[in-house]
């Protein structure tokens, strides 16, 4: 029997400074005398940023910029007379957003995991909730609104068709791909309807077609270049090699630049490579050669053992690399995929350089066309840089859920 | 007779399937493919230059340019040749490459080292300016830097700060040092002063860890280098002027230019406001993932050793956080260089900048050519630099 360590009775509260509110402020904010210091003028600096900003934002900012430009931020001048002469076109990006919420609701009811229901309904809600803008039935009409109200039907005909259905990820995925390419024929106008011209796309739907288009694309050709450097073979290694490092050294916009001056060369002049699939493809093999280092540093990291085993247990070379070592690999550099995919969506802004109306362009243009709305750009840019951030902060916490729930450093 | 059934006989792998036939196969069919691919490509461009009449080649760049260029460190006229204003340019987009490597660093380490801070605000801060500025597309933050800075008042009825800091909406001067006839002697004296202080301090410490007695070699070092320095100064002074006077900005002539002082012109200060906050806040990120991948054991050890907090860090974690910081630090740097390619949007003269501008007179193919292989030049001498210090790392420490 073990003699009690101290009487209980005896025993005294901890300090009260130390637990509680005020332990927990004295040990985060006033650990030391010069913590304490740091405190009082950060917090004297946020108060300070904090009334300004607010005063700015609520009092002296104009917002009416961004409510003139309104629909041209989604869609571009893909509605004008110019793009579809004597037609309404508007309809088209919206039956594509409603593909898109469609299968985010599909991906809900497929995995059933919570990130992509937050995000399902997320956009669908948000989707919804732009048919109540405050616009005149004039600018807005109930057609528009209705469609956009539609996304919440779209998005639970999508995780129904998921869940009654025995639907496999593989047929999600080739259902996405046949999706993609029917809304890009959809914008472009299909057969018997009228073609509206790439030169108008424009818009956060250019920055978003562009930033699907390239992601998908340039995961599975930077994994092919990632293996091609690590190959054996001097031959494809070089070109792989040769291939990355060009890319990897020049910036974007000089690409893009090259790319509106040669191709126009290279190609019979009827080649159908328009400028927006210039754009993709100029992005997407820019993003690849990062990704594909991104790549070849998860398979460095690799433990050698584990192809070692692979081959002991007689599987082949392809097998070894599609079924043990990539999958080790890419779950072990999601964080660098991740922000390669951030990379790539903020890359998209940069096609204003070949004369694309992406979003950001929209509204530099409508500054430089109209000076008068000179004092109003920091609003603009400071919605701008709000518009961006949500989809880029939104991407980052779908990775980290995904990274969690891989278990990714928890083996 | 026992006779083996032929069926038996091993007769090695087939041809189809033997390794190195797979191998070579591999190899020559793409290799045939993607040089068949490039010949196409540049023969439809060698036809097309030819049925279309389009300008090419290089003997542009010994033309006149006949175009200013908006900033210059050095000296450049309008009668100036193609290559030449191509190497203002390149000079720049150096300019703003070294300045915001050496500005985001600093800022990048305040903001990485604040992250980790014990203090509940200032990680938060921190935080909040890395998922910020990470996450906005740099061309966005530049054009509201760029349109902020144009809302300034013009030059004409701009304004004075603190007396004698001029800010208007073409750019920002302030007092600065300017050198007269013997300030380039005094810059050389004044090296040599820097080598002698370091020449001081080497030997004091040898003698220090010879002999064992106090040499005082840090202070030693920076007087005998602050003694010739000071000394070669006057000197230089007792002929006529000091080598250098304080130049102050103010307003000159009918349209009150800023003259006089060191004035950043607006494109300039935009590009570098906005790279170094947008690649601030990516070092940031390295420093802090750094500066956590030193064992928690190693700073709990020198704390036990005697070490202050400080010390700690800047003796302990700091050297062991570098080798980790260092080789993701400086692909940031080949970015940051890469992205001062958006200084068109702010109105800076940097290479691609200027090159697009030369695309009207010249031929572009041409002029890109040569800016890309600038750009590339650049990047395979920051991967020299990181590679020479993964080797050096290597050596010392590893």
């Amino acid at each position: 029997m073990s003699p009690e360590p101290y009487d209980r009775d005896l025993t005294l509260p901890p300090p009260r400074l130390s637990v509680g509110a005020a332990g927990w402020v004295r040990a985060n904010l006033f650990g030391t005398w010069y913590d304490g210091v740091l405190t009082l003028v950060c917090a004297a600096a946020l108060a300070l940023a904090l009334w300004f900003g607010l005063v700015w934002v609520f009092r002296d900012a104009d917002w009416g910029v961004v409510a003139t430009l309104g629909g041209n931020f989604a869609i571009g001048q893909y509605n004008t007379e110019a793009a579809c002469p004597g037609k309404n076109c508007f309809w088209r990006p919206q039956v594509v957003l409603l593909l898109v919420t469609m299968f985010l609701g599909m991906s809900w009811g497929l995995t059933k995991s919570g990130i992509a229901r937050t995000v399902a309904i997320l956009v669908a809600s948000a989707a919804a909730a732009f048919a109540f803008l405050p616009y005149s039935m004039e600018k807005m009409g109930m057609d528009v609104r209705v469609l956009l109200l539609a996304n919440a039907p779209a998005l639970g005909a999508g995780w129904a068709i998921a869940r009654h259905t025995s639907m496999s990820v593989r047929w999600f995925i080739i259902l996405g791909v046949a999706a993609f390419l029917l809304s890009l024929g959809l914008l472009r106008g299909l057969p018997g309807m009228q073609p509206v011209p790439t030169i108008y796309w424009g818009g956060l739907m250019l920055n978003l077609l562009l930033a699907v288009g390239g992601i998908a694309a340039s995961l599975p050709i930077g994994v092919a270049l990632a293996l091609g450097r690590r190959s054996r073979l001097p031959v494809v290694k070089v070109m792989c090699v040769t291939f990355i490092e060009v890319f990897r050294g020049v910036p974007l916009i000089t690409l893009l630049f090259m790319s509106q001056v040669l191709v126009p060369l290279a190609f019979p002049e009827d080649f159908p490579l328009n400028s927006v699939a210039r754009a993709g493809i100029i992005i997407t093999l820019f993003s690849a050669a990062y990704m594909a280092e991104n790549v070849r540093g998860g398979l460095q990291a690799l433990d050698p053992g584990q192809m070692e085993a692979a081959r002991a247990l007689g599987l082949a070379a392809w097998q070894t690399t599609l079924l043990i070592s990539l999958p080790q690999a890419l779950r072990n550099v999601i964080p660098a995929i991740a922000g390669q995919f951030i990379g790539l969506f903020k890359d998209t802004s940069l096609v204003y350089i070949i004369g694309m109306l992406d979003v950001v362009e929209i509204g530099r243009a409508f500054i430089l066309g109209n000076p008068e709305y000179l004092e109003n750009a920091r609003e603009l840019f400071v919605f701008l840089a709000l518009v961006f951030w949500i989809f880029t902060y939104g991407m980052s916490y779908v990775s980290r859920r995904i990274e969690y729930h891989l278990g990714v450093g928890k083996r | 007779m026992a006779q083996l059934p032929r069926t038996l006989t091993y007769q090695g792998i087939p041809v189809w399937r033997h390794l190195l036939v797979i191998q070579w196969t591999t190899q020559i069919v793409s290799a045939i493919v993607v040089v068949a691919l490039v010949v196409w490509f540049f023969a439809n461009i060698g036809g097309a230059i030819q049925d279309r009449d389009i300008p090419y080649g290089f003997s542009f760049l010994s033309r006149e340019y006949q175009t200013p260029i908006g900033d210059h460190l050095i000296p450049y006229e309008s009668s100036d040749t193609f290559l030449y204003a191509l190497f203002v340019a390149t000079t720049n987009t150096v300019v703003v490459a070294v300045a915001g490597v050496i500005l985001a660093t600093l800022l990048g380490i305040v903001i990485g080292v604040a992250r980790l801070s014990g203090n509940w605000l200032v990680s938060k801060l921190a935080l909040v300016y890395v998922e910020f500025f990470r996450n906005v597309p740099l061309l966005v933050q530049l054009l509201f830097w760029f349109y902020l800075m144009l809302t300034l008042p013009t030059v004409r009825d701009g304004h004075v700060v603190a007396g004698r800091i001029y800010v208007n909406n073409s750019g920002i001067s302030i007092p600065w040092l300017s050198g007269s006839g013997g300030a380039l002697t005094w810059l050389a004296l004044a090296g040599a002063a820097v080598v002698i202080g370091v020449v001081v301090h080497r030997l004091l410490v040898r003698r220090e860890v010879e002999t064992g007695r106090a040499s005082y070699p840090l202070m030693a070092g920076f007087a005998a280098a602050f003694v010739v320095g000071a000394v070669s100064w006057l000197a230089i002074g007792a002929g006529g002027e000091a080598p250098f006077v304080i130049s102050l900005p103010g307003p000159e002539g009918r349209f009150g230019r800023i003259a006089g002082g060191f004035t950043i012109r607006a494109g300039l200060l935009v590009l570098l406001i906005g790279l170094v906050m947008y690649t601030a806040a990516f070092i940031a990120e390295i420093v802090r993932a750094g500066i956590q991948s030193v064992v928690r054991g190693q700073v709990e050890a020198s704390r036990a050793l005697g070490l202050s907090p400080l010390e700690a860090l800047r003796h302990v974690v700091f050297p062991q956080a570098l080798r980790v910081i260092i080789p993701p630090t400086i692909s940031q740097y080949l970015n940051l260089t890469k992205n001062s390619s958006l200084g068109g949007a702010v109105g800076y003269a940097e290479l691609t900048n200027v090159g697009i501008t030369m695309t009207q007179t010249a031929p572009a193919v041409s002029i890109f050519i040569l800016i890309m292989l600038v750009y590339l030049a650049t990047s395979l001498t920051w991967s020299l630099i990181g590679n020479l210090y993964n080797r050096y790392v290597g050596f010392s420490w590893g």
